[in-house]
């Protein structure tokens, strides 16, 4: 932009101030400028973030219960920090999250880059297969679940009437939900079929990120494809495999959406993933004070976890 | 060792005639160098030796054998590219002893290690074996892929301006080592560079191509005295080889279908002249010699000159050209 265009801009844009507001910003410096500028946003974070933080940190240390506002409100120190890292259905719940979170993060690492290898073949059509394949990525989690617990229904879902038609069980004879042992998997084959895209779509970065001369280089230098794919294509598609990792470990810590619409931690508690447990504490049983303190105790542990990885992954980053 | 041989050879990407018909050569030991612009299909000729492009048409051998239809790994040649290649998560070390490594040729470590540290050596890299890839500034880099294709006993060694990232010192060090590793291994070396110095100093042979043609193939001497047209004959010298009209000099005998007239800026002779028809207009002093721009019927010549020359701007000479070439309407040369 020449400088007469660009005068011309800058007057512009000031006749189109309205001349109070004018009036104020001139009277300012850049950096009250700058403050006034991101103020919403620093105000939106303490509003919804910062301050529910806090307030959950003073809440886990009282016995306040949120449908007795009126109650007396005590402080009972440790009391429920000592009484939930004590307490065998807590241990129980974390035990079912970490089975959740280790199955899932395992099937979807190992489908994710398989299915990432096979797009980044650039086969006919890749792009519209691509495509395709991100589709249960791009549901929400509430219609997953709900059209999930349909498919999952015995007597009437498709999905125990296509195992049984290809492995000639009686389609009422199992039920995915309602089984102890099968409903576990239920969820990881849900969230599988969810969230598979999302690591194969970071592992495809990871792929087309890896120039096409270095395999040249690995062609002349006679090195096989199985050699090729252990020396360069794993190695430097780790980072990227690695972050899928951590996503896909933190969401899947925390996960609530589709335990809740399918199994709501059942039958009996085999599926009450920590979350879930959360939720009964805090608005069926109301336990306000108890649920924070465990919040808080989900919270450090998977902040704890997750700056451990991140470590790991910095590591393998700069090498 | 072995021989290179290209009949016909010719491969389009899209609309583009990247090679077209090209027939080439090598025999055993041989250092060719091909020289030509960016474009001229310098590169995509060498990636059709190794195997990473397939030719639309004509027949490629290595070593007597057709392998015009093989994969890049069983014509075992190495390959240095233009971008430094390099393994980034594997140490100089392990990028250097990688194509040894390779199962076809099951070699015991220790000579591996005798091999790499002899290479290493070679290209003054011995104290960064140990470094990370990645570590290094980029003319480490591009030696430890020159070390990683002469670590290597292939077929062929293919080269594409491996040495276009060094620095002016480094480079000519470089020219001399690959020329004293190509003599001492007897290796046959197809070279691709746009740099003349290079061509003129390394090459057994010189192929200069344009658009994809190989216009002329010969030892530097024969391309550089003997150019078959207006286009090969620019390639080398430096200053570039004067392209006057022939009206310029018509005291000169030249062929009858003359247009131009050719001569080496070493091969005008100038001396100060009051009838002369040219004049001194711009002089270049590069220490060991003297660039001299003449203007001659609003033509510029370069003459090289000798420092102790005492020609001033302003002053006006006669030029008198030693082997002049003529070249007609088409560029082509003529001969008497």
């Amino acid at each position: 932009m020449n400088d007469v265009a660009k005068a011309s801009f800058i007057e512009r844009a000031a006749t189109a101030t309205p001349a109070p507001v004018a009036r104020v910003v001139k009277g300012l410096s850049d950096r009250a400028i700058a403050w006034l500028f991101i103020s919403p946003t620093i105000i939106l974070l303490l509003a919804i973030n910062i301050f529910p933080l806090v307030w959950t940190i003073q809440l886990s240390f009282t016995n306040y219960r949120a449908n007795r506002p009126n109650a007396e409100v005590k402080n009972i120190g440790i009391d429920h920090f000592q009484s939930i890292l004590t307490d065998p259905d807590v241990w129980a719940a974390m035990q079912a999250t970490a089975h959740f979170v280790f199955w899932t993060i395992l099937i979807q690492t190992i489908l994710g880059f398989a299915l990432a290898y096979l797009v980044d073949r650039r086969f006919r059509g890749h792009g519209f297969w691509t495509t395709v394949i991100l589709i249960p990525m791009m549901l929400s989690p509430a219609v997953v679940g709900n059209f999930w617990a349909f498919l999952y229904q015995p007597q009437i879902g498709l999905f125990n009437y296509v195992i049984s038609f290809f492995t000639g069980l009686d389609p009422s004879s199992f039920e995915m939900i309602g089984s102890v042992k099968l409903a576990p998997w239920a969820i990881v084959l849900v969230d599988t079929w969810m969230w598979t895209p999302y690591v194969m779509l970071i592992c495809l970065a990871g792929l087309r990120s890896i120039p096409e001369y270095i395999y040249e280089a690995a062609e002349v230098d006679r090195a096989s494809k199985w050699r090729q794919f252990w020396t360069i294509t794993l190695p430097m598609a780790l980072p990227f495999i690695m972050l899928a990792v951590l996503f896909r470990g933190i969401e899947n810590f925390k996960m609530f959406d589709l335990v809740n619409l399918l199994t709501n931690g059942g039958p009996g508690s085999t599926t009450e993933v920590a979350s879930i447990t959360l939720k009964r504490e805090a608005f069926e049983k109301w336990r306000t004070g108890y649920s924070s303190a465990f919040a808080i105790i989900l919270f450090v542990t998977v902040f704890g976890l997750a700056n451990i990885y991140v470590k790991a992954l910095n590591k393998v980053k700069s090498r | 060792m072995a021989e290179v041989r290209l009949e016909g050879v010719s491969k389009r990407f899209g609309s583009v005639e990247a090679v077209d018909d090209l027939h080439l050569d090598a025999r055993d030991g041989e250092f060719i160098v091909l020289l030509g612009p960016t474009g001229a299909g310098k590169t995509t000729t060498l990636r059709l030796v190794a195997g990473l492009e397939k030719p639309d048409a004509g027949r490629v051998h290595i070593g007597g054998r057709d392998v015009t239809h093989t994969t890049p790994a069983p014509r075992d040649v190495s390959f240095v590219f233009q971008q430094y290649s390099l393994y980034p998560h594997l140490s100089v070390y392990d990028n250097l002893a990688f194509p040894l490594r390779a199962p076809a040729r099951r070699l015991p470590e220790r000579e591996i290690e005798t091999r790499v540290r002899e290479i290493a050596g070679l290209l003054h890299i011995e104290d960064k074996l140990g470094n990370r890839a990645t570590q290094l500034s980029g003319g480490q880099m591009q030696r430890v892929a020159i070390g990683r294709a002469l670590v290597r006993k292939p077929t062929v060694y293919l080269m594409d301006e491996p040495l276009s990232s060094l620095d002016a010192k480094l480079r000519a060090e470089m020219r001399v080592e690959l020329k004293r590793i190509q003599r001492e291994l007897g290796a046959t070396i197809l070279y691709v560079t746009h740099d003349q110095t290079e061509a003129m100093t390394m090459a057994s042979r010189i192929g200069v191509l344009d658009r994809g043609r190989l216009v002329q193939v010969g030892s530097p001497r024969d391309i550089y005295e003997d150019p078959v047209n207006t286009y090969v004959a620019t390639r080398l010298g430096s200053p570039t080889i004067n392209l006057v009209p022939r009206s310029l000099f018509a005291e000169v005998a030249a062929p009858a279908a003359t247009v131009t007239i050719g001569v080496r800026t070493e091969h005008v002779r100038i001396r100060r002249n009051p009838n002369g028809a040219g004049r001194v207009k711009r002089i270049e002093h590069l220490g060991d010699q003297n660039h001299l721009h003449v203007t001659v019927m609003d033509t510029d010549v370069v003459v090289l000159t000798d420092p102790e020359e005492r020609l001033a701007v302003g002053d006006v000479v006669g030029l008198e050209l030693g082997k002049p070439l003529f070249f007609g309407a088409d560029g082509g040369r003529l001969r008497h």
